[in-house]
């Protein structure tokens, strides 16, 4: 009530507060363009807005603030333009930049009461979290997927920090599953992508798509392993020549491309018999025979809704053949040296990915899958729609309105329902929890210990698997603790590149060294206890110890689950807000319990020692989170226990 | 037209993966009446023209005014004086150049007194900020003329949402946890046929490691049920027993252990949804058993036609079942034998919808009405045969029945009540500041110099009210200092949160997908709560 009392007329302190204070606002996408709306008709008067995106057509169907002669533009710089047609009297500062810039360290950040975070991707998300704690600033975060959203705020020293919870990783996919072994769709999907990229855009060692002949499934023994692996590197006749170039030699002839891609290499993956021992072995496809055994029907292309067609294998030759001449073409137009960049909306370069994956997942006996479908995977496009963000913008108002009056203690963590639970309750508050006193970002002396292969493990892949992605640097220094200091990494360009290649044990890393890790910008020290060991799964280059390692994502894949088993791109650290293949306002805050939580019964059990919601306004109390709470209830007709679809709570 | 196809296909791809093409079309063929175009009715639009409702005509007899502009976005400085309707619906239209926007600017009641059958063009109409004596009248109007009505209010920290609507027939209701139609304890005879052509025995390894986990599961309950007297599985222990019957099936290695035959992990774990009874839900049933669906006249809505229909065939070709879903899950196969198995399902989908069709025309054909579109009932009985478990018909009661004191719900709100902090004193307090409207022509605390008297009055208000219901409750005078406090005012971001939630409740009217609250929905803007009631 006393809380009434202060917003019920906004009385004047904290009119007065709304309108000196200098609030953040990063993203302007889904929830930032509702947010912005909010913060100007609520009174505040200073706004900094920052996103690094530009309008696409497939925002317009939510950001309100865009229109379609928006397109292209920069969101920050049409939302302030927008807002300021209506409102003209705030001031709004845009920026069409990334947050993680280093331009706005922490001083930036001290120059405001309140951040909120509107944003699409985990690295970002990281990062304003360590930024909002190095500064002491408090933070709203908030994400929607769907007709799901939430709604949490973060203080330092108060409350958890976003990274209190680890988040499980998200899902990457060992090479030689992508390369050799794929055995769901999403594997073929990964690959197309990789191909797209490897044929028109930038390529990428990361991103080979021929056969691995190194992968040690495929050997009798390590040496052989070895031995498969330098005579591919020295094998001067088959592939050194790069994808791209011999493409380029061929004059990006489709039915050229295909015979390699989906008869040569699948014949020589034949080859390395022993991965076919227990797996069905793929079938290479051969152009001509089938455009002999293609029935009518598909011939004559089919009409109706395209995007929803799951296309026969014909179907797909031609798709294929049609979109890489679109795509060179493209290419051409754009003169020498020109590269592509794949985005889910732009069409041939998604009905490339849709030939390109289903082909492959016929050749590997897997059903294909429509347009739509391979597009929501590759894309890891999660539904977004206005009304959800409109909701959640507004909760995130009220919460803020609560720490500006100095009632922090009454803010809470607020899920939003699909549709009202069995109490009824379309939101549900839970209180926010203290710190985790061992989180390796918000402790006072964080530290973590990662089990890896020191005669394995390069500089670079610290400073680029570990250390960035998966512990959210920007720009980490190296130390290490061997009582001389030796410098490792420096973030200084040209100071330490030479180690790059070495590996950890070249520096006398070995098991229970330490390494002090420093972010400058982030202002944020990490210990890093190395254990060494040599019995890492294949492909698996290190485990962060006290956490699950990363589950294998469900085979029964739905187009909402997707984002969790997601192939490193959305939540990779690139220093971005949101990149070209991101999709806006998703839910990263639990999304993975939320996408899980229908399947996994222990993502659902953590989850369920996880909150605590006792909300002291309803007497309601209960330990589950919103979402399984319905599916529990629901599950519960059913007698049994053990089902896969069906979660055992509490 | 393809173009645009295309273009709209792009603009609304995030929403599509919500509702599919056929809710956008319904979306796109609505038209929606907003009365009102305060905060919050220009918000619960807004998110309406975005997603890309066909139409919107505002009906508005108010003037904006300064204080207008300071809380909604749709209208600015220089719409101040102009009718609010006009202006609202100017700039509303901007957003979406596909819809057509409209307005009338008249005040709804003058409408009712000239033109009552006015509302009855729409496919939903919104009241926002609307005093009780109107909302009433059109709730006769439009109950009559079984047009959905949703009514909306944000007065202070507090947001009420009523749905007033007769009946609503939902479809696509979108379970969460759907349990699979898989027929496996009473096969069809296709399905028979397709088990029968597979001989787990004589296969080869790999087609016997691809074999879909829904034939594994078949067959062995096929020797199951021959040597268990024609009794499948039914308690925890007789399942445990036929998940190590079919573990038994895992082929072997020379030496003896098992291969690693992930189709056959994937039978056991899905053993429980392979066994799950075909059964009519007891929704269905009640649905089946009402008067609507068994007198069927030429005044029957198409919804409860089809509904007869499908009733017809559970009765006949259906041996008591509803039609067959149609669909599997994805599972670990070789594509062929997926697509084989798939496709025997979705035949017999196929050939159920069409003899759902056949019962429609037969039906029409009864009470005489002929011309209707076969194509349109070919199609909607697909849709009803995929859907035919999870119907739902959602019955509100009007605000006339609420609001009179012979059929109030007191046993509802004295319930809630037991709790004197729940959102239902929210309910309470919004009906006695309606009175004290009724009365005083103004809401409380409006003026500050007068919110001490009005404390007063509204305290009159709350007992007269609860009078008049008999109402043994107590509600706290903190609420009633609360509420004259609010002024009425329409604070933006609590009528930001109701203009998302209110326009997601007449997406789902308007689409006939997911299923709407019933009755009434409460937010308390300051404690981040919500709750709905059967009012």
């Amino acid at each position: 009530v006393a809380l009434s009392k202060v917003f019920g007329s906004l009385r004047k302190e904290l009119h007065d507060t709304l309108s000196t204070c200098k609030v953040l606002v990063v993203g302007a996408g889904g929830i930032g363009c509702e947010l912005l709306k909010n913060l100007v008709l609520t009174g505040f008067k200073n706004i900094e807005v920052i996103d690094l995106d530009t309008i696409d057509v497939s925002n317009l169907n939510r950001q309100f603030l865009f229109q379609k002669k928006h397109v292209g533009k920069s969101k920050a710089q049409v939302a302030k333009e927008s807002v300021l047609q209506f409102c003209p009297t705030v001031n709004i500062t845009a920026y069409h930049d990334s947050i993680m810039n280093p331009d706005y360290n922490v001083e930036f950040f001290r120059n405001f009461m309140l951040v909120m975070n509107a944003l699409d991707n985990r690295a970002a998300r990281n990062h304003v979290n360590r930024m909002c704690l190095a500064a002491d600033i408090p933070l709203i975060e908030s994400g929607t997927a769907g007709y799901l959203g939430q709604v949490t705020v973060i203080k330092k020293g108060l409350t958890e920090c976003y990274e209190c919870q680890p988040k499980p990783t998200q899902k990457t996919f060992p090479g030689c599953t992508i390369r050799n072994t794929p055995s769901e769709p999403i594997h073929c999907i990964v690959w197309a992508k990789y191909l797209f990229n490897q044929l028109f855009g930038e390529e990428d060692a990361d991103q080979e798509v021929s056969p691995d002949t190194a992968d040690p499934e495929a050997a009798w023994n390590p040496e052989d392993t070895a031995a498969r692996a330098t005579a591919s590197e020295n094998d001067g006749d088959i592939k050194r020549v790069s994808t791209k170039d011999w493409a380029r030699s061929t004059g990006y002839d489709a039915v050229k491309l295909f015979h390699k891609l989906f008869k040569d290499d699948i014949m020589y993956l034949l080859t390395m018999d022993k991965l076919w021992k227990t797996r069905k072995a793929p079938t290479p496809l051969v152009w001509q025979q089938l455009e002999d055994s293609a029935s009518p029907q598909e011939l004559s292309a089919g009409s109706g809704l395209k995007d929803q067609q799951v296309l026969g294998v014909w179907g797909l030759c031609q798709l294929f053949q049609h979109s890489v001449e679109t795509l060179r073409s493209q290419l051409q137009e754009m003169g020498e040296g020109a590269e592509l960049v794949w985005d889910k909306d732009d069409p041939p370069a998604m009905d490339f990915v849709t030939a390109a994956a289903n082909l492959r997942m016929h050749i590997f006996s897997m059903n294909t899958k429509s347009r739509f479908d391979v597009k929501s995977m590759a894309g890891n496009i999660i539904p977004a729609i206005a009304t959800t963000n409109a909701v959640i913008a507004g909760l995130i108002v009220l919460e803020g309105l609560k720490i500006l009056s100095g009632e922090l203690e009454s803010c809470r963590t607020i899920f939003l329902n699909k549709c009202p639970n069995l109490r009824k309750k379309l939101l549900v508050p839970c209180i926010l929890d203290p710190p985790i006193a061992n989180c390796y970002v918000c402790a006072s002396k964080p530290e973590v210990m990662v089990k890896l292969n020191v005669h394995k493990t390069t500089v670079l892949s610290l400073q680029d698997r570990i250390l960035k992605e998966r512990f959210g640097m920007v720009a980490p220094d190296v130390q290490i603790e061997d009582g001389k200091g030796t410098i490792l990494i420096s973030s200084e360009e040209g100071e330490t590149e030479t180690n790059n290649s070495k590996f950890l044990a070249d520096f006398g890393i070995r098991n229970g060294s330490r390494l002090q890790v420093d972010d400058f910008l982030q202002d944020y020290t990490l210990l890093v206890n190395v254990l060494h060991t040599e019995e890492l799964e294949r492909d698996v280059e290190f485990e962060v110890v006290g956490e699950a390692p990363d589950k294998a994502p469900s085979p029964q894949t739905t187009p909402e689950e997707v984002n969790s088993v997601t192939n490193g791109n959305k939540d990779s650290a690139q220093p971005s807000t949101s990149s070209k293949a991101e999709d806006d306002d998703i839910m990263i805050v639990d999304s993975e319990e939320e996408n899980e939580g229908a399947s996994s019964s222990t993502a659902a059990a953590t989850s369920g020692t996880k909150r605590k919601h006792s909300d002291a306004e309803t007497g309601e109390t209960s330990t589950k989170r919103p979402r399984t709470d319905q599916s529990s209830a629901a599950a519960a007709p059913t007698d049994d226990d053990d089902d896969d679809d069906i979660i055992t709570l509490d | 037209m393809a173009a645009t196809k295309a273009s709209k296909e792009q603009k609304y791809d995030r929403q599509l993966r919500l509702w599919g093409d056929h809710g956008q079309e319904s979306l796109e063929s609505a038209h929606v009446c907003l009365i009102n175009a305060t905060a919050t009715g220009t918000e619960i639009l807004k998110n309406l023209v975005l997603p890309g409702i066909g139409a919107f005509t505002i009906v508005d007899g108010h003037t904006v005014s300064g204080e207008d502009v300071g809380n909604n976005f749709f209208l600015s400085n220089n719409s101040i004086g102009k009718n609010r309707a006009q202006a609202a619906t100017e700039l509303l239209q901007e957003l979406n150049s596909d819809v057509s926007g409209n307005f009338v600017e008249e005040s709804p009641n003058k409408l009712l007194d000239n033109n009552p059958e006015f509302f009855n063009r729409f496919t939903i109409v919104i009241g926002v900020q609307l005093p009780e004596s109107t909302c009433l009248r059109l709730d006769s109007v439009l109950w009559s003329a079984s047009v959905p009505f949703l009514v909306c209010k944000s007065y202070g920290l507090i947001g009420y949402m009523r749905l007033v609507v007769q009946e609503h027939s939902v479809i696509e209701s979108h379970p969460d946890n759907a349990l699979e139609d898989l027929r496996l304890n009473q096969p069809f005879a296709e399905l028979k046929n397709h088990i029968q052509s597979y001989d787990l025995d004589s296969m080869d390894k790999k087609d016997h490691s691809h074999t879909p986990w829904i034939i594994i599961v078949a067959k062995h309950l096929e020797r199951w049920l021959s040597e268990h007297n024609l009794q499948p599985p039914k308690n925890y222990k007789e399942k445990e027993a036929f998940r190590q019957f079919i573990r038994e099936g895992i082929r072997k290695k020379e030496n003896g252990v098992p291969e690693d035959e992930e189709n056959f992990e994937e039978a056991i774990k899905n053993v429980n949804t392979a066994l799950n009874p075909t059964k009519i839900p007891s929704t269905v049933e009640d649905l089946f058993n009402s008067e609507e669906c068994n007198d069927v006249t030429s005044q029957t809505p198409s919804f409860w036609v089809m509904l007869r229909a499908v009733k017809e065939f559970a009765l006949n070709e259906g041996n008591g079942s509803l039609p067959v879903r149609g669909t599997i899950p994805d599972m670990i196969a070789d594509s062929q034998k997926f697509i084989n198995l798939q496709n025997v399902y979705r035949e017999k989908a196929m050939q159920d919808a069409a003899a759902v069709s056949k019962h429609v025309e037969c039906l029409l054909q009864s009470i005489g009405k002929v011309g209707y579109s076969t194509y349109i009932a070919n199609r909607r009985c697909r849709c009803l045969g995929k859907n035919s478990s999870f119907l739902r018909v959602v019955r509100c009661r009007s605000l006339a029945e609420e609001y009179s004191v012979d059929t109030v719900n007191k046993d509802e709100i004295t319930s809630s009540m037991d709790n004197p902090d729940s959102e239902m004193v929210f309910y309470l307090m919004l009906r006695s500041v309606d009175r004290f409207y009724q009365q005083h022509s103004r809401y409380p605390g409006v003026y500050n110099y007068q919110v001490e008297d009005d404390i007063s009055k509204l305290k009159l208000c709350v007992n007269s009210l609860l009078q008049e219901y008999s109402l043994n409750v107590n509600i706290k005078d903190d609420y009633i200092h609360e509420f004259c406090r609010y002024g009425a005012a329409e604070p933006h971001t609590v009528a930001a949160f109701l203009g998302g939630s209110a326009a997601q409740e007449a997406i789902k009217i308007i689409s006939h997908q997911f299923v709407p609250f019933n009755n009434t929905f409460i937010y308390n803007a300051m404690s981040q709560t919500s709750a709905t009631l059967q009012l």
